[in-house]
C-alpha cells in the first residue's frame, strides 16, 4: 500500500509540476471581450479538432454566439488572440479556466499535499504521544490541540500578516501558508489517533515490545502509528480538500497569491456566487478537479487488504 | 351565508382586481417613458406590505450617534425633516416645516411649522423639539455624529424658538447651502428624552433594545419590532401628518418589512422568488442578466436610475514626508504622474471589463449623477499610450534597460503598490484592469488586496502608497461635504488634516470652497466650484475613471416608485409606494 | 467518574479563560481597532474621543485586567457595535444556532454512520456508490454546496430559501411558531450536514472496516454470531474510538456557527455574529464569541468520551491507568 501511495503521490507531483506547461495561455490573460465565456466543444474538420469561435451577442447579458461560418484550431496548434479558444469556458475576468485550471494545479496540489503530510505526521506524533502516554501530558496535548481549534484564526493571520512587508513573493505566501494550515490542521488528526492508540497500547504486542525495552519513540514510530495507517489516509482524504479551499479564505483576508497566480481555492471563492451556479457552471472545474484528485486518494486508501467473509 | 352577498362580493372582488391591474397596467405604462420621474399618480390603493432586503444588522436607532445604511434606512421610514432634498429633483421641498423666510444677510432663517403635527405618541409636535434636537446634537457627551456637519465654520447654529410654531435657525457664518442643511437633521421628541439627554444617557436612550413604544417618531412608519438577526417591521403611522394631493393621509402601505439578508446571492434569490419586493442597493451588472427573464415574464422591474455618484477612487499618498527618503520621491507625487495615468487608462474598456460595459467614463469626483453640481467643462485625459509614455519620459522615466519597465535617472524602476480591499467585485476588476493598462506603459503596479479594515487603517495613518477605494459622499452639495475638498479635512483622503495647505492648487481649492460654502447667489456658488473641479481635474490628487449605472431591482408589484441617485435610492419617498394586493 | 468529570470542567473552564484572552490579545495586535474601523466619518478629535469612552487608549494590561476582572462575575463587557452587553447578544444568536447545530447532527449522525458502516463491511456496486457521492461530499466548497441547496429550494419550493422564520412570525401562536421554524430549518441543516456526513461516512467507513479485520470479531463470528449482528456487536463499537475522537469537534465547530451558510440561508447565527465582531475589532464581542466556541468545544469533547466510555469498555479502564 505504502508503494502505491508513493507512486501516486508522484505522478501527482509530476501532474502539477508539467501542468503550467499543457496550459494554452497565461494564467493572467484576460481577453475582456470574453467574460464568462462558455466552453467551446471542439469537433472535428477532416482530421484537426476545431471550433466555431465565439461572438460577443450582449455584454451586459453575457450572452455569445457561436459563429458557425468560421472554424479555429485548438490553441496549441494555433494561437490567435482575436479569437481565443476557451475549452471550458472563461472566467469573470475573461481568463481561460482550462489554463488556469493548469497553472492553480501547482500552487493548489502542491500547497495542498505539503500541509497535509505536514498536518498528518505532526498530529500523528501528537495523537500517539498523548495516546501512549495518558495521564496529564495526554490532557495537555488536547487541550493544546482544542485551543488551536478555538482560536480566531483570521485574528493570528491578520496580525502575521501586518508584521509582512505589503508585497510578497509567491514563495514567502506558499511556505507561510502551508504553515498556517499544518499549525490548523493536526489537531484534527491528533484526535483521531489518541482514540486508536489508547487502545492500541494496551494490546499485547506493544507490551512485547515495551518488555523487550524498545524506546517509547520507537514503539510510537514501529508500531502504534502504523496502526493507524488507514485512518490516517481517511484524515488526509478530508484535509487535503479542506485545504485547496481554505487557500481562498486566507488570501480573503490578504494573505494570498499575488494576482496573476492561480489557485483553483480562489478560483472557486470567484465562482462562489449564485450567477456561477445557476449560469456559469463551467467557473466551478476546480471542485470537479479537486473531486478527481480525493477520490483518487481514496480508492487508494481502499485498496488495502480486502476483507475476507 | 345565502347567495345573494357572495355574488355580491364576487362582483366586488372582480372590480377590485381590475381597477388594481388598471392602474398597475398604467404605472407600468408610464414608467417606461420615463424612469426618474414620478411614476404613479397621486390617488392610490391602500394598504398592503412590501418586503425589502437590508444588508447588514442595525447597531442603532438613533441617528445622531451613528450613520450606518440600517439606521438611515431606519430613519427614511419612521422620521419626517423640516425640510428635505427632493431625491429625484435634487431641489430642496418643505416637510414639517411648511415654509420659511431668509433674512437679507442670508443667516436667519424662520421656518413656519405644520398645523397639528404629532408625535407617534400622540404628543404634539412644537417648535420646543427643533430646540431640543440641536442642543442634542451640540451636547459633547452625546458624540453627536451630526455635531461637525451641523457646525458652520466650527460653530453652532443658534436655533430659537419664538413660538411653538415658529423656528428660527441663525447661522454663525454666511451658509450658502442654507436649509440644505437641515435635510441631516433627524428630530428627536423633547418630552421622551430629555431626562436622558440630562442624564447623559441620550445615546443608548434610542437603541435598538428600547421597546418600540418608547420610540417616538414622525414618520410614515413605526417600528412594530425589531427581531435581532432577521429583520425589522414598519406599521403605518396613523398620526402621520403628509396627505397626497387627494387629501388622502400618507403612507399607502401598511407596513414596510426589512428583511435582514447579509448576502447579495441570497438576496437575489429571495427577489427571484417573489420574497422580496426590493432590493436595498443597486443590483451589479453581472445580476441583470439573472433577472432579464423574470423582467421579460413581468415578475420583476429592473429600473436604470442613472449614473452612480460614487465612482470609485484611486489616489496616491501625497503626504510628502512620507516619500521624503524615497528613491522614487522625485515623480511619484508630481500631477505629471497622475495625467500620464489617466492618459493610460482606456476607460471604455475599463467600464466593459468592470461593468459590463454599464458604465459612464469620469474625469472627477462629481458625476452627471449630480445634476447642480456637475461640470463637464473639465480636462479630459484621452486614451493615448503615446501621450501617456511622452509625459513619463518628461519626469525621466524611459526605459533604460532591456526589461519592460521605464526606470528614472537614477536607474529606480517605475513601479508603486495599490492596496485594495477584498470583497468588492468592481475593486478588484478595476485594479486588475488598472495594473495590466500600466504595465503596457511601462510602469508596474502591484495590487495588494487587504482585508478592508487593514485598508481603512492604513489610510487613515497614512501608511500607503496608493489605494483603491470607495468613498461615498453623504451629500449632493460640497459645502456639505466639505471635509472630502478642504486641506483641513478629514476626509482629504489623500493628505489629511493638513495644519496648512500643504501645496498652491490646494490653498486655491480651499479659497474658492469659502464662496461654495458662504456665497449667496447659486450662479457664483456654482462658478466657484467649477474652478475647484478644473483645479482638482488638472492636479488629479484622486484617480477616477468610470462610474457605474446604478440598477435598481424592485417586484412589478410595487408602485409609486420613484428612483433617486442618492441613497436610498427608492425607500427615500415610502410613504407613496403602493402595492399591488395578493401574490 | 466525579472526579474525572470535575477535572474536565476544571479543563473546559481554563480552556474557555484562555481562549478569549488570546482572542483580545490578538484583535488588541491586528492591525485597525473599532474607531478607525468607523473611517473617515470622523474627525481625529471625534476618533480619539470615541477611544477614550471605549478604552482603546488605555494599555492592553489595564484592559485585559478590568475586563477579566469583570468576566469572572460573567459581566463580558458591551459590544461596541451594537452598544449592548456581550452576554446578551451571544445568548440569542448561540440559541438560534443551538437549534441549526442539533438538526445538522442529527442529519449528519443518521446519514453519515450507517453509510458508513454499510460501506466499510460490504462490497459492491453501493459501497462505490456511497464512496463517490461522500467524496462529492467533502470536495464541494461550504460556498457552494450552500448555494446549490438554496438554488435547489428556490427553483422546487420545498422549503424557503432562507431565514429563521418568516415574517408574519412575530403574530404566529408558540405551535404555528414551531411549525414555521421546522420549516426554515431543514435548508441550512442540510448545508451544514451534508460536508460533515461525508466527513463522518469516511471516517467510519476506514475504522470499521479496520475493526472487523480484529480478532474477536472473527472469533465472534466463528462462534456462529450472524454477520451482521457481529458487525454491530463487536465491531462497531471498536470502530467508533476514532469516529469519536472527531465527533466531538464536530459537536464544537457546529455550535460555534458557521459564517458561510449562516451568510448564504440568512440565520441569524453566532457565525454571523463572529464575523461582524472581527471585522468591526469590536474587541469584546469578539472575545465573547470566541469563549463561547470555546465552551461548546470543551462541551462536545466531553459528551463525545463519555459516548465512547459507554460503548467501549475498555476506554474506561485505560481512562484510569
Amino acid at each position: 500500500m505504502i508503494r502505491r501511495a508513493g507512486i501516486f503521490l508522484a505522478a501527482l507531483i509530476l501532474f502539477s509540476l508539467i501542468a503550467p506547461w499543457l496550459a494554452p495561455y497565461d494564467a493572467g490573460r484576460k481577453f475582456d471581450d470574453f467574460l464568462h465565456a462558455p466552453p467551446m466543444p471542439p469537433h472535428l474538420d477532416g482530421l484537426a479538432p476545431v471550433v466555431h469561435p465565439l461572438v460577443l451577442a450582449d455584454r451586459l447579458e453575457q450572452r455569445f454566439e457561436a459563429d458557425r461560418s468560421r472554424t479555429v484550431r485548438l490553441p496549441w496548434v494555433q494561437h490567435d488572440d482575436a479569437t481565443p479558444v476557451f475549452l471550458l469556458g472563461a472566467d469573470d475576468f475573461g481568463r481561460d479556466v482550462l489554463s488556469r485550471l493548469l497553472f492553480g494545479a501547482r500552487t493548489s496540489i502542491g500547497l495542498s499535499l505539503v500541509a497535509t503530510l505536514g498536518a498528518v505526521l505532526i498530529g500523528a506524533l501528537a495523537g500517539a504521544w498523548a495516546g501512549y502516554r495518558g495521564g496529564w501530558i495526554d490532557e495537555a496535548i488536547m487541550r493544546v490541540a482544542d485551543f488551536v481549534l478555538v482560536l480566531p484564526v483570521i485574528y493570528v493571520v491578520l496580525v502575521l500578516r501586518a508584521v509582512l512587508p505589503l508585497v510578497l513573493p509567491a514563495s514567502t505566501v506558499f511556505v507561510l501558508v502551508a504553515w498556517i494550515f499544518i499549525v490548523v490542521g493536526w489537531p484534527f488528526v491528533a484526535k483521531g489517533v489518541r482514540a486508536i492508540v489508547a487502545v492500541e497500547r494496551g494490546r499485547e504486542y506493544v507490551q512485547a515490545a515495551q518488555s523487550l525495552g524498545a524506546s517509547p519513540l520507537r514503539i510510537l514510530v514501529v508500531h502504534l502509528i502504523p496502526a493507524c495507517a488507514g485512518h490516517l489516509l481517511v484524515q488526509a482524504t478530508l484535509l487535503l480538500p479542506a485545504f485547496i479551499l481554505a487557500e481562498a479564505t486566507l488570501s480573503f483576508i490578504g494573505l494570498g497569491f499575488p494576482d496573476p497566480v492561480a489557485s483553483w481555492g480562489t478560483m472557486l471563492a470567484g465562482a462562489g456566487n449564485y450567477n456561477a451556479v445557476a449560469r456559469f457552471p463551467w467557473t466551478l472545474a476546480p471542485a470537479v478537479a479537486i473531486f478527481a484528485i480525493v477520490l483518487l486518494t481514496n480508492l487508494l486508501a481502499s485498496q488495502q487488504t480486502p476483507i475476507r467473509d | 351565508m345565502n347567495r345573494q352577498p357572495r355574488a355580491l362580493l364576487s362582483v366586488l372582488l372582480i372590480g377590485v382586481i381590475g381597477f388594481v391591474g388598471w392602474r398597475w397596467y398604467n404605472s407600468a405604462s408610464t414608467e417606461q417613458d420615463n424612469a426618474t420621474e414620478v411614476v404613479v399618480s397621486e390617488q392610490s390603493t391602500r394598504g398592503g406590505s412590501i418586503t425589502v432586503s437590508l444588508r447588514s444588522e442595525p447597531r442603532s436607532f438613533n441617528r445622531l450617534v451613528d450613520r450606518s445604511v440600517p439606521v438611515d434606512m431606519f430613519t427614511f421610514l419612521t422620521n419626517s425633516k423640516l425640510v428635505r432634498v427632493n431625491r429625484a429633483t435634487q431641489e430642496l421641498e418643505p416637510g414639517i416645516a411648511e415654509k420659511w423666510t431668509v433674512s437679507p444677510d442670508n443667516r436667519t432663517f424662520t421656518l413656519t411649522l405644520r398645523d397639528g403635527v404629532t408625535w407617534s405618541d400622540g404628543t404634539p409636535f412644537t417648535s420646543a423639539d427643533v430646540v431640543f434636537t440641536f442642543q442634542a446634537i451640540y451636547d459633547p457627551r452625546v458624540e453627536s455624529l451630526l455635531a461637525s456637519s451641523m457646525m458652520i465654520g466650527g460653530k453652532p447654529v443658534t436655533v430659537t424658538a419664538p413660538d411653538p410654531k415658529t423656528v428660527t435657525l441663525t447661522m454663525p457664518a454666511p451658509f450658502a447651502p442654507g436649509l440644505e442643511l437641515l435635510d441631516n437633521l433627524h428630530l428627536v421628541a423633547k418630552h421622551k428624552y430629555e431626562a436622558a439627554l440630562k442624564a447623559g444617557k441620550f445615546a443608548e436612550a434610542i437603541g435598538v433594545a428600547t421597546p418600540p413604544p418608547d420610540l417616538a417618531t414622525l414618520g410614515p412608519f413605526v417600528l412594530k419590532s425589531y427581531v435581532p438577526g432577521q429583520r425589522i417591521v414598519f406599521d403605518r403611522n396613523p398620526r402621520y401628518w403628509k396627505t397626497d394631493t387627494a387629501g388622502f393621509q400618507l403612507p399607502y402601505l401598511d407596513q414596510v418589512i426589512l428583511e435582514i439578508v447579509p448576502d447579495q446571492n441570497a438576496e437575489l434569490v429571495r427577489l427571484q422568488s417573489g420574497q422580496f419586493d426590493m432590493l436595498q442597493q443597486n443590483i451589479r451588472p453581472e445580476d441583470i442578466a439573472t433577472l432579464r427573464p423574470l423582467e421579460q415574464q413581468g415578475k420583476v422591474r429592473l429600473i436604470d436610475v442613472g449614473a452612480s455618484l460614487d465612482p470609485d477612487a484611486f489616489f496616491f499618498n501625497l503626504r510628502s514626508p512620507y516619500w521624503a527618503k524615497d528613491p522614487r520621491r522625485d515623480w511619484i507625487t508630481r500631477k505629471e504622474f497622475r495625467q500620464a495615468i489617466s492618459h493610460a487608462i482606456d476607460r471604455e474598456a475599463f467600464a466593459n471589463t468592470v461593468f459590463l460595459g454599464a458604465g459612464v467614463p469620469v474625469w472627477g469626483p462629481i458625476t452627471s449623477g449630480n445634476q447642480k453640481w456637475f461640470s463637464p467643462n473639465i480636462q479630459r485625459y484621452g486614451y493615448s499610450q503615446a501621450r501617456a509614455k511622452e509625459i513619463l519620459a518628461g519626469l525621466g522615466l524611459i526605459n533604460r534597460d532591456a526589461d519592460a519597465w521605464l526606470e528614472d535617472a537614477s536607474g529606480t524602476e517605475a513601479h508603486f503598490t495599490t492596496i485594495a480591499y477584498r470583497g468588492n467585485s468592481s475593486i478588484e476588476r478595476g485594479g486588475a484592469v488598472l495594473r495590466d493598462e500600466l504595465k503596457k506603459i511601462g510602469i508596474r503596479m502591484d495590487v495588494v488586496p487587504l482585508e478592508q479594515g487593514v485598508v481603512i487603517q492604513r489610510m487613515i495613518k497614512g501608511d500607503f502608497e496608493s489605494i483603491m477605494f470607495l468613498y461615498t459622499q453623504s451629500n449632493l452639495d460640497p459645502a456639505i461635504n466639505s471635509d472630502f475638498w478642504l486641506s483641513s479635512g478629514s476626509a482629504h483622503i489623500w493628505n489629511m488634516n493638513q495644519p496648512k495647505p500643504a501645496t498652491d492648487w490646494e490653498k486655491q481649492i480651499d479659497d474658492l470652497m469659502v464662496t461654495v460654502t458662504s456665497a449667496g447667489d447659486q450662479a457664483e456658488r456654482k462658478r466657484a466650484f467649477d474652478g475647484i473641479q478644473k483645479i482638482f481635474a488638472e492636479n488629479l490628487p484622486v484617480l477616477y475613471f468610470v462610474t457605474p449605472r446604478l440598477y435598481m431591482a424592485t417586484s412589478t408589484r410595487v408602485g409609486g416608485l420613484t428612483p433617486a441617485t442618492l441613497r436610498p435610492q427608492l425607500l427615500w419617498n415610502a410613504e407613496r409606494m403602493t402595492v399591488r394586493q395578493g401574490r | 467518574m466525579g472526579r474525572y468529570l470535575l477535572t474536565r470542567l476544571a479543563f473546559a473552564l481554563v480552556l474557555v479563560f484562555v481562549v478569549s484572552s488570546a482572542a483580545l490579545l490578538l484583535t488588541r495586535l491586528a492591525p485597525g481597532d473599532f474607531a478607525t474601523m468607523q473611517g473617515v466619518d470622523l474627525s481625529v478629535e471625534q476618533r480619539e474621543q470615541l477611544r477614550e469612552r471605549l478604552g482603546l487608549n488605555r494599555s492592553f494590561a489595564a484592559q485585559y485586567l478590568s475586563w477579566a476582572s469583570h468576566a469572572i462575575r460573567f459581566d463580558f463587557g458591551q459590544s461596541m457595535l451594537y452598544s449592548r452587553p456581550v452576554g446578551g447578544l451571544v445568548k440569542e444568536r448561540a440559541l438560534n444556532t443551538a437549534v441549526l447545530a442539533i438538526m445538522a447532527l442529527l442529519f449528519a449522525t443518521a446519514i453519515g454512520i450507517p453509510l458508513g458502516i454499510y460501506s466499510g463491511t460490504r462490497s459492491g456496486i453501493g459501497r462505490s456508490l456511497i464512496r463517490v457521492l461522500s467524496v462529492i461530499g467533502v470536495s464541494v466548497p461550504p460556498l457552494i454546496g450552500s448555494l446549490a441547496l438554496v438554488f435547489l429550494a428556490a427553483r422546487t419550493g420545498w422549503f424557503p430559501v432562507g431565514g429563521m422564520t418568516s415574517a408574519a412570525g412575530i403574530d404566529l401562536t408558540w405551535s404555528q411558531w414551531i411549525a414555521d421554524l421546522a420549516r426554515h430549518v431543514p435548508l441550512p441543516a442540510l448545508a451544514l450536514a451534508i460536508p460533515m456526513a461525508a466527513a463522518l461516512e469516511r471516517l467510519q467507513s476506514e475504522a470499521i472496516e479496520s475493526a472487523s479485520r480484529e480478532r474477536f470479531v472473527a472469533a465472534s463470528r466463528a462462534r456462529g454470531v450472524d454477520r451482521a449482528r457481529s458487525i454491530l456487536r463487536h465491531a462497531w463499537p471498536v470502530s467508533l474510538r476514532p469516529v469519536l475522537g472527531l465527533y466531538g469537534v464536530m459537536i464544537g465547530t457546529l455550535f460555534s456557527g458557521s459564517f458561510v451558510v449562516e451568510v448564504v440561508t440568512s440565520w441569524p447565527g453566532l457565525g454571523r455574529l463572529m464575523f461582524d465582531a472581527l471585522k468591526a475589532r469590536d474587541l469584546f464581542l469578539v472575545a465573547g464569541c470566541a469563549a463561547t466556541g470555546a465552551l461548546f468545544l470543551a462541551a462536545g469533547t466531553l459528551i463525545a468520551d463519555l459516548l465512547l466510555a459507554c460503548t467501549d469498555p475498555r476506554v474506561r479502564a485505560g481512562e484510569r491507568a
